[in-house]
């Protein structure tokens, strides 16, 4: 194995094991998710039956890739506070004076969400399995499914990582949860665009998680369908570089400023 | 000083604070704003559904938004409290000659009058958003007694945890025991239209019969068959939380 190599999986390695250790950062980007699958699957398994929804047998069938998002996204942020406290607490600095590669302060982070949210992904099909879901994608649609789950956690811990790496600051972080809470709300993810009406859906057909999420759930409704599951990668990819972009520059911008 | 005069020092203090640290109440004020233009606009659907009893989404979701704000406003006193306890404030309170009674009511009333920021702003935004106001100016009076309630309430629960954990750290616990006891009732659909453990929790809760309450100007008439019951549960709920509040406030040792 190069030295590069193991010092990405040794930094990777590093940013999941910081996450499992802390149950108090970890367990509630889970749990909450999860509250309100229960919330909603209960509350609105009757619109189902509305005209124009998609075909699902249930509520939960149809919410179970919003959940998956949420728990992405909730995890990923969590990732970028943890990526401040680095900053805050001396260890970024430590790193840097190391002779490690810097690519690998932001990869192994970036890594580290990607692989949560991959496990995140399965572990949310499997709860929900106990309660009756059905895939119709099989295993497939399932790998599918988190494997764009995965893309786009680690898409979202690359924002989260810029704005850590910009600020310096875990609250800065955490003050950017609103903002991206309010583009998970106006979307598909809760309902089908399909049933909405006004300025509202235009906003949700504009917001791109709309169609990611829509191309996640093709597999889990609908069974696989390999040009709904490539625009939600792409989708994913999307938020995967931009993220990686304004990491980069803010880790450039960061060690310029150090040297 | 009359018990009198420091249950309003401490009500005028705690009401102060919002405005010397407008960072710790004013996500509580926004959060509703944005709940209500989300639940609005994404379930705007779901008046379709045969026997849904609203005309528009907005008449169905902005009472439940109200209701979670004014839970909010009142946690925000809970989260002073426990502030107060962690920078030793609070102890000096506790070690005044002061009652504990009038240490309690003076944070209880400052979580009432919380409560009325988000009603205000929630009613403006009712009207601008257009939602319909079938008993007029009764829509808002029963909805801003069960938004003063839940604020009370709100306020209890959380100042209960405050004196018990004497740290912000349980300001997770205030918040999500709020947001269940809301959520698990008929915060979302009617309770003719919740299907299975959802419908058999929200028929028991309480927060049912105050959405009730709170709903009813919007839906149609106010009238009493629709308002006592929320009346009912908001007396049970406030002697329940008051009382653990109460509790808490004499066993605390500063």
């Amino acid at each position: 194995m190069s030295v590069a190599v193991a010092q990405y999986a040794a930094l990777s390695r590093r940013s999941l094991v910081t996450t499992i250790r802390q149950p108090r950062a970890f367990i509630p980007p889970i749990l909450f998710p999860l509250m309100f699958m229960a919330l909603s699957s209960a509350a609105f398994d009757r619109t189902t039956q509305l005209p124009g929804f998609p075909p699902s047998d249930s509520f939960l069938q149809f919410l179970i890739c919003t959940t998956i998002v949420q728990g992405a996204l909730f995890a990923s942020i969590a990732a970028g506070s943890d990526m401040a406290h680095d900053i805050e607490e001396g260890f970024f600095d430590r790193l840097i004076a190391s002779p490690v590669a810097r690519t690998s302060i932001l990869a192994g982070r970036v890594m580290g969400s990607f692989v949560f949210g991959f496990f995140q992904a399965w572990f949310y099909f499997g709860v929900a399995a106990l309660f009756g879901l059905t895939v119709e994608g099989g295993f497939l649609g399932m790998l599918g499914v988190t494997i764009v789950a995965a893309m786009f956690a680690a898409g979202i811990a690359s924002i989260a990582s810029a704005f850590a790496i910009r600020t310096g600051s875990s609250e800065a972080v955490l003050g950017a949860f609103p903002l991206l809470f309010s583009l998970m709300f106006i979307s598909g993810l809760f309902f089908p665009r399909t049933l909405m009406d006004g300025w509202f859906k235009t906003a949700a057909t504009i917001n791109p998680l709309s169609h990611m999420v829509e191309g996640m759930r093709a597999q889990v409704i609908t069974g696989l369908d390999v040009s709904e599951w490539l625009s939600a990668v792409v989708i994913a990819a999307g938020f995967f570089v931009v993220g990686l972009t304004l990491a980069s520059l803010a880790l450039r911008r960061r060690l310029s400023v150090s040297s | 000083m009359s018990t009198s005069e420091v249950t309003w020092g401490i009500a005028r203090r705690s009401i102060v604070l919002i405005t010397r640290l407008p960072s710790a109440f004013f996500p509580s004020l926004m959060m509703p704003v944005f709940l209500t233009i989300s639940f609005a606009g994404a379930f705007s659907g779901i008046v379709e559904l045969p026997g849904f009893p609203a005309e528009k989404a907005i008449d169905w979701f902005i009472p439940m938004t109200t209701i979670q704000g004014a839970a909010f406003a009142g946690i925000t006193t809970g989260m002073s409290v426990a502030r107060d306890f962690e920078s030793g404030f609070y102890d000096r309170f506790l070690a005044s000659p002061a009652s504990r009674a009038s240490l309690l009511g003076g944070t209880l009333l400052a979580a009432t009058l919380r409560a009325l920021a988000p009603l205000c702003l929630l009613t403006f935004v009712a009207v601008v958003a257009g939602a319909n106001l079938h008993a007029g100016a009764m829509t808002i009076v029963v909805l801003g007694v069960a938004c003063l309630g839940v604020g009370l309430c709100a306020g209890a629960w959380a100042v209960g945890l405050a004196i018990r954990f004497k740290s912000t750290q349980i300001t997770p616990l205030m918040q999500s025991g709020m947001f269940l006891a809301v959520f698990l009732s008929t915060a979302q659909m009617p309770i003719h239209l919740l299907t299975g453990w959802l419908h058999a929790v929200a028929r028991v809760n309480p927060v049912t019969n105050v959405l009730q309450l709170a709903r009813q100007g919007f839906l149609g008439d106010v009238t009493w068959s629709t308002t006592w019951p929320g009346l009912v549960a908001l007396a049970g709920m406030i002697v329940f939380l008051v009382g653990f509040a109460y509790r808490g406030m004499q066993r605390v040792i500063p």
